[in-house]
């Protein structure tokens, strides 16, 4: 199923060859790839907007995640009746604000990567409302990141590190 | 000739028997009369450019034009209305005309404007990329029936800024070739207007060819490749191609910004010669 990759900002010019690449290799390290998924990368107003909307906080962030399916158990892997199902959800990507948060030695195609793990980890159900979950989480997104390094040479940490 | 003058006043006479049988009760001069006006302007053509035997009277130019300057033309009340809306439109349009001049590109790129086409040029290390798009029909219909003024509404507080999206073509052409990469882009049709809750990108491609840089025209017969069924990372090393050579979402904003103002330059330059042509003989 397609990954849509959608750039509605003006802000950071991208390299979008280079982020399919590695939402790719996540989709498979996480063994989604038959499920469609939306990846829409946008500036710090559009991401404030939609923060605004869906979240209450009228400030920009990293990333928002959209799930199709909803309530699924942290890490269940959907199990569609219908071909149309096989979709995840949307992931909206601010790359404006993921830009201006990377510290001096840190490559943004790699922070592009870790915060895109987040985001699909949060369209399979993981949270991190309490230690417990984000516990959940933070191993996945370690796990899928290791099996990411074997693939594509990277070596990256969650972005859920330190949250507890 | 004559006689197919005389002919249309009797088929007209033939129309207005059978109206009268359809409806008799109803007055009729109300329904004959805007045919008779209707007809008064092509039999005054075609009896000045026959050159024939003068028609009678009712035919005939009364001596001079009903504005009274004199010159024999055909100055209606119409068309004397139709230039005073004319000059006001003129002054409205040049008040709420944001560029006095085009908009400059940045990035290098030089512009040709050849009537509502325009070229916009750049070379960089053994490349040439042209831009081209033309200004006409290029203004998306308003979004939603609904949001239309209604009777007595005051229009400017409602009327929505005007803005150029038309396709254009990238042509990339490395020195010394004779084949260029045409890609034909578009701007999303279907979101104007809903900036909101728009998921599409600024622009995208939607063909892709190689056509001769010898032929003017362009060849069907070439092999097109067309982004609907393709697979996407084709896609985006496409898009990052166009980036790489400045065809990106900053370069496709400025070219609506561009393409709005020449077309606003144009529709202005239209009235003026509308109106020039309303006053003529």
């Amino acid at each position: 199923m397609a990954l849509a990759l959608r750039d509605l900002q003006r802000a950071v010019p991208l390299r979008r060859a280079r982020l399919r690449r590695a939402l790719e290799a996540l989709r498979a390290a996480l063994g989604v790839q038959r499920f469609a998924v939306g990846v829409v990368c946008v500036d710090n107003e559009r991401i404030r907007q939609i923060n605004r909307i869906y979240r209450r906080k009228n400030a920009p962030t990293d990333v928002l995640a959209f799930p199709f399916h909803e309530n699924l158990k942290a890490g269940e892997i959907p199990q569609p009746a219908f071909a149309d199902d096989y979709n995840l959800g949307d992931i909206f990507l601010g790359v404006e604000y993921i830009l201006q948060q990377r510290q001096e030695n840190e490559d943004y195609y790699d922070l592009l990567t870790v915060t895109a793990t987040h985001g699909l980890c949060h369209l399979l159900g993981f949270t991190h409302s309490t230690e417990a979950e984000w516990q959940k989480m933070h191993q996945k997104e370690k796990q899928v990141l290791e099996e990411l390094g074997q693939r594509l040479g990277t070596r990256l940490q969650p972005l859920s590190r330190g949250l507890f | 000739m004559l006689q197919l003058l005389r002919c249309v006043p009797r088929a007209l006479g033939t129309a207005v028997a059978g109206l009268c049988v359809a409806a008799p009760s109803q007055p009729l001069p109300r329904l004959l009369q805007p045919a008779s006006r209707l007809c008064a302007r092509p039999f005054g053509l075609l009896s000045v450019r026959a050159g024939s035997v003068q028609p009678p009277s009712l035919l005939r130019p009364r001596g001079p034009c009903a504005c009274g300057c004199g010159c024999g033309g055909l100055h209606t009340e119409g068309d004397k209305a139709f230039v005073e809306f004319l000059n006001d439109e003129i002054k409205e349009e040049k008040k709420i005309q944001k560029h006095k001049s085009l908009p400059k590109m940045s990035g290098g790129w030089e512009l040709e404007v050849n009537g509502t086409e325009a070229k916009l040029v750049r070379k960089v290390a053994g490349e040439k990329i042209t831009v081209t798009f033309n200004i006409n029909n290029s203004i998306p219909p308003p979004y939603g029936e609904e949001e239309q003024p209604s009777e007595g509404q005051k229009v400017e507080e409602q009327e929505p800024e005007l803005t150029s999206t038309p396709n254009f073509v990238v042509e990339v052409t490395k020195d010394g070739s004779k084949k260029a990469l045409v890609l034909d882009c578009h701007y999303p049709e279907d979101e104007i207007g809903q900036e909101d809750e728009a998921q599409s990108d600024i622009f995208s491609i939607k063909e892709v060819s190689f056509q001769s840089t010898d032929d003017s025209d362009w060849k069907d017969t070439n092999y097109t490749l067309n982004t609907d069924s393709l697979d996407w990372g084709l896609y985006d090393h496409l898009m990052d191609f166009l980036a790489d050579r400045g065809v990106d979402n900053t370069f496709a904003d400025e070219l609506v910004e561009l393409s709005t103002a020449l077309e606003h330059q144009e529709y202005i330059t239209f009235l003026e010669d509308l109106k020039g042509f309303v006053k003529s003989q």
